[in-house]
């Protein structure tokens, strides 16, 4: 997989930063755009429809939506155009906002080059790409209890007993590869896990995720 | 605390009083449905509750008025994210093409056999055509105005309603002087229900005018609150500036003073911050912040959940502190630190990529971990465990017990 070239999309308000970020990139990795706003980006991803678009939580223009206007915006490319959040903000607000536009993963600006990569190329490949910080947001979100189990599949408002102990192990600091080591399950079976937890974060419609988000440090 | 009560536009079937309500009363906006479903029947009290808050109740998004109602200098100075999904109006589009057809249907009734209930519909427009009216005044915090319109106290209040009664019929006795008193009487009722009427319909555009004075004034205060805090931001940056350009020859201060203001920048921007003392999470992130500059090692944080920091919950700050040096000091980097509060415990995980070490290896005089770790948490009623190996690093695992009354806060 690595060997394979991977076209992207870089959409950030900051030059500098671009900048960085393409120079960190590692070679199989190509920047074929550039865009510094929201129409912009709207704009450039339609026409070149690139596999992945790493772009800003906080972008200026459109309706004030940043990323996550985006995102929303390019919804019908979704299946074949993948999105990788990249921000300075940890407040889970802004990330859970682009996560459930439809990004297929989130990680910080202090992210290492090779890091980067790696994440461009998971989320390439059709992966969720979960920092520890997005996985505590989504224990957060979906309660951190023990008690409240989903039991079917086709529960979108529950983790299952399973999925949270993926999303604390994550939380902890741990690679995929040491959550399948420790869990003695495959990193395949750990990306299916993490792949539903982010398929429920986007399509759930417990009331509660979309409140709790802002509300969790305002009360 | 609560969130205020709005009518929220996301999740609403008619008006968004049961999703609001649902928000603020924290409860499932099921049961709020089928409460106010329930209470129909009792002469229509909840279809009458319904319309209250429906003319009461300010449209908003409750997360965001709270978030909007917290003072300045403990909110985020970054813009939040606007909801790029803005539906049009559909419900109040087709409430109003309801009431043009029961408009419609009046007239022809009147034009055609005159029907027994034909007060009935008339009433139910003038209901609904007040409640849109009044609908007008989005956003507004009706219930405060609704208090304050006829004055602050019962005596002021009193004095308003007298004075205008009095006038009134003071005028009414002036230009009818030679009128019998029963016509007096009909066409006092008759005016007084004509303005009745029109003070209904027009009250919402003064108390919008109101209103905007009001929050132009807020937005003001709050506007000079946020360039004073932006300023002393600025200021610290130029300061770590300065002092970077300074030690330019020293990686590791640079670096160090970097990690510090971007912290510190961070939370100013992004965070809403909480009132000192309330938050487990926040003294938590104090104290990463801590240990990261003296020791100039990055410590990737998760916390999940808050709860309000008591002895118990100090103790496991003071193991975890400990456990923290040990991973940055003798472990390998990256460090990882996991809170989560759960139903009635506290845990904490602290984790790092050494090459691990075997408890029973080390020496009984060192203190170190058996006394400042383990012993710290229990003596507070808590577990402790430490895992060890070559290949995986070291976690210390921690364990305190809460009080569920007067622990779990959200």
């Amino acid at each position: 997989m690595s060997e394979d070239r991977v076209d992207v999309v870089l959409v950030d308000d900051h030059l500098m930063f671009r900048a960085g970020v393409r120079a960190s990139l590692d070679g199989s990795i190509h920047v074929v755009g550039e865009a510094d706003d929201v129409d912009a980006a709207i704009t450039l991803v339609r026409a070149l429809q690139p596999p992945v678009v790493v772009l800003d939580v906080h972008l200026p223009g459109g309706a004030g939506g940043g990323g996550a206007e985006v995102i929303t915006a390019c919804a019908d490319l979704l299946t074949t155009t993948r999105f990788l959040a990249l921000s300075v903000s940890d407040s889970a607000e802004d990330v859970v906002a682009v996560i459930r536009a439809g990004a297929r993963g989130y990680v910080t600006k202090a992210i290492t080059g090779p890091d980067l990569s790696d994440a461009v190329r998971r989320v390439a490949g059709g992966d969720a790409v979960f920092s520890p910080r997005l996985a505590g947001f989504v224990l957060d979100a979906f309660g951190a209890a023990a008690g409240d189990v989903a039991t079917g599949d086709d529960e979108l408002d529950r983790l299952s007993a399973r999925e949270r102990e993926v999303m604390r192990l994550i939380a902890r600091g741990y690679s995929y590869r040491e959550v399948a080591g420790e869990l003695f399950i495959s990193i395949k079976t750990v990306e299916t896990h993490v792949s539903a937890v982010l398929r429920k974060l986007q399509l759930s419609s417990r009331h509660e995720l979309t409140r709790w988000a802002a509300a969790r440090r305002l009360l | 605390m609560r969130l205020p009560l709005r009518r929220p536009a996301q999740g609403r079937w008619v008006g968004g009083v049961c999703v609001g309500l649902g928000a603020h009363l924290r409860m499932p906006v099921a049961t709020v449905r089928l409460v106010m479903g329930l209470l129909v029947p009792f002469g229509g009290a909840g279809l009458l509750l319904y319309v209250w808050f429906w003319v009461t109740v300010p449209v908003g998004d409750p997360v965001r008025a709270a978030a909007e109602e917290r003072p300045a200098a403990l909110s985020r100075l970054a813009p939040r994210l606007r909801d790029p999904s803005r539906r049009v109006p559909l419900t109040d589009i087709g409430l109003g093409l309801l009431l043009l057809l029961a408009a419609g249907l009046l007239v022809a009734v009147r034009a055609g056999v005159p029907i027994d209930y034909s007060w009935v519909v008339p009433a139910l427009v003038l209901l609904a055509g007040t409640a849109l009216a009044w609908s007008q005044l989005d956003a507004v915090q009706r219930g405060r105005f609704l208090s304050h319109a006829g004055g602050r106290t019962p005596v002021s209040t009193l004095r308003l309603t007298g004075g205008t009664v009095l006038a009134g019929l003071g005028v009414l006795l002036l230009v009818g002087q030679d009128e019998p008193l029963d016509a007096l009487a009909r066409s006092a009722v008759a005016a007084v229900a004509v303005l009745a009427g029109a003070a209904l319909v027009l009250a919402p555009w003064w108390l919008r005018l109101v209103r905007e004075l009001g929050a132009e004034r807020a937005a003001r205060a709050r506007e000079s609150e946020r360039a004073d805090i932006a300023a002393h931001l600025h200021d610290s940056v130029l300061q770590t500036l300065a002092l970077i350009r300074a030690r330019a020859t020293d990686p590791d201060d640079v670096a160090r003073l970097a990690r510090a203001q971007e912290r510190e920048l961070r939370s100013w921007l992004y965070d809403d911050r909480t009132v000192p003392g309330t938050s487990l999470a926040a003294d938590l992130r104090e104290l990463v912040g801590e240990v990261e500059d003296s020791r100039a090692v990055p410590v990737e944080t998760v916390v999940v959940g808050d709860l309000v920091p008591d002895a118990g919950t100090a103790a496991l700050l003071q193991a975890t502190r400990e456990a923290l040096l040990n991973a940055v000091v003798h472990g390998r980097p990256p460090v990882s630190l996991y809170l989560e509060v759960g139903d009635g415990q506290v845990e904490v995980f602290v984790r790092d990529h050494g090459d691990g070490f075997d408890l029973t290896d080390v020496p009984v005089d060192r203190f170190g971990v058996r006394e400042s770790i383990i012993g710290r948490v229990r003596r507070r009623g808590g577990t402790a465990s430490v895992t060890s190996r070559p290949d995986r690093g070291t976690e210390v695992h921690l364990c305190l017990p809460t009080d569920l009354d007067e622990g779990e806060q959200r």
